[in-house]
C-alpha cells in the first residue's frame, strides 16, 4: 500500500515505547503494532485523534503517502 | 473491539434437533424405498387401500408411485440442507459466523429449498389429479406461501452475509 505509517520515527523522536502509547491511548498493543507495520486496511478518526494528542503530533505526521516508484528505488 | 455474543442455549439445541433431524430425514427415505419395494404387490396396496375392483385403480397406484419417487428426490436435497445448517451452527458456536463458506452454504440452502418447494407443488398437483370423491386422498403437500417466503429470506440471508462477510473483513483490517 502506498500508504505510510510514521508511527516508529514519531516513537523514536519522543523517547516512547509502543506499550507506553498502547496504554496512553486504550488500544491493545496488537492493534497497534498492526499500525506500525502497516498492515492495518483502516484507521478510524477516533484511533488518529488519540495518537496525535498522545504524541503532540498532526496525523500528516502520522501517514504519508508513497508512489510505488519512489518505493521501488528507496529499496 | 465487538463484545462476544451472550452465551444462550439455542445453539447447543439446534445442533441437537439438526442431528436428529439427519437421522429421522433417512429414516424417512428408508420409509420410502420400502414403500416403492412393497409398490409391485398391487394387490397388497389395493387391499390396504380399499381400491380393489376400483375402476382408478391403476391410475391412483401410478399416481402414489410417482409420489414416493418424488418423496424419495426430497431425502438428498433434506440432508443436504440439514448438513450445511449443521455447519453454519458450527460456526456461530465458534464464534465466527460471518465468513463466505457460510453465505455460499445459505445459497446453496436457498436452492435446496426452492427445489424442495417446487417438487411438493408437482406432489399436490399428482394429489389432487389422483384424488376422486370415491377415493379421497390427503397428500401434505403443494403451494405454501411459508415455504416460499422461506426460500426468498434464505436467498436474501445468504446475500446478508456475503455482504456481511466483505464488512467483517474490512473492519479486520481497522485499528
Amino acid at each position: 500500500m502506498p500508504i505510510v505509517v510514521k508511527l516508529d520515527d514519531l516513537l523514536h523522536d519522543r523517547r516512547m515505547t509502543l506499550t507506553e502509547l498502547a496504554d496512553r491511548v486504550g488500544m491493545t498493543l496488537a492493534n497497534l503494532s498492526i499500525l506500525k507495520t502497516g498492515k492495518a486496511r483502516a484507521v478510524r478518526f477516533s484511533t488518529l485523534e488519540a495518537i496525535c494528542e498522545a504524541l503532540s503530533c498532526q496525523p500528516g505526521d502520522l501517514l504519508g503517502f508513497e508512489t510505488s516508484r519512489k518505493r521501488s528505488a528507496a529499496r | 473491539m465487538s463484545k462476544p455474543a451472550p452465551s444462550s442455549a439455542a445453539l447447543p439445541i439446534a445442533f441437537v434437533v439438526l442431528r436428529i433431524l439427519i437421522i429421522l430425514n433417512w429414516l424417512g427415505g428408508a420409509a420410502i424405498a420400502v414403500l416403492l419395494l412393497v409398490m409391485p404387490h398391487e394387490e397388497w396396496i389395493m387391499k390396504a387401500l380399499k381400491l380393489s375392483g376400483s375402476p382408478d385403480a391403476r391410475t391412483v397406484l401410478l399416481g402414489l408411485r410417482a409420489v414416493a419417487v418424488l418423496g424419495l428426490v426430497t431425502i438428498p436435497l433434506n440432508y443436504g440442507i440439514l448438513k450445511r445448517l449443521l455447519a453454519i451452527v458450527g460456526t456461530v458456536r465458534a464464534g465466527d459466523p460471518f465468513v463466505a463458506e457460510n453465505a455460499q452454504r445459505l445459497q446453496a440452502i436457498a436452492w435446496a429449498l426452492l427445489a424442495v418447494q417446487i417438487l411438493s407443488m408437482v406432489v399436490g398437483a399428482i394429489g389432487t389429479s389422483i384424488s376422486s370423491p370415491a377415493h379421497p386422498i390427503h397428500l401434505n403437500a403443494g403451494f405454501s406461501i411459508n415455504g416460499w417466503l422461506a426460500v426468498l429470506l434464505t436467498f436474501l440471508l445468504a446475500r446478508v452475509f456475503a455482504v456481511g462477510t466483505v464488512m467483517r473483513d474490512d473492519l479486520e483490517g481497522t485499528v
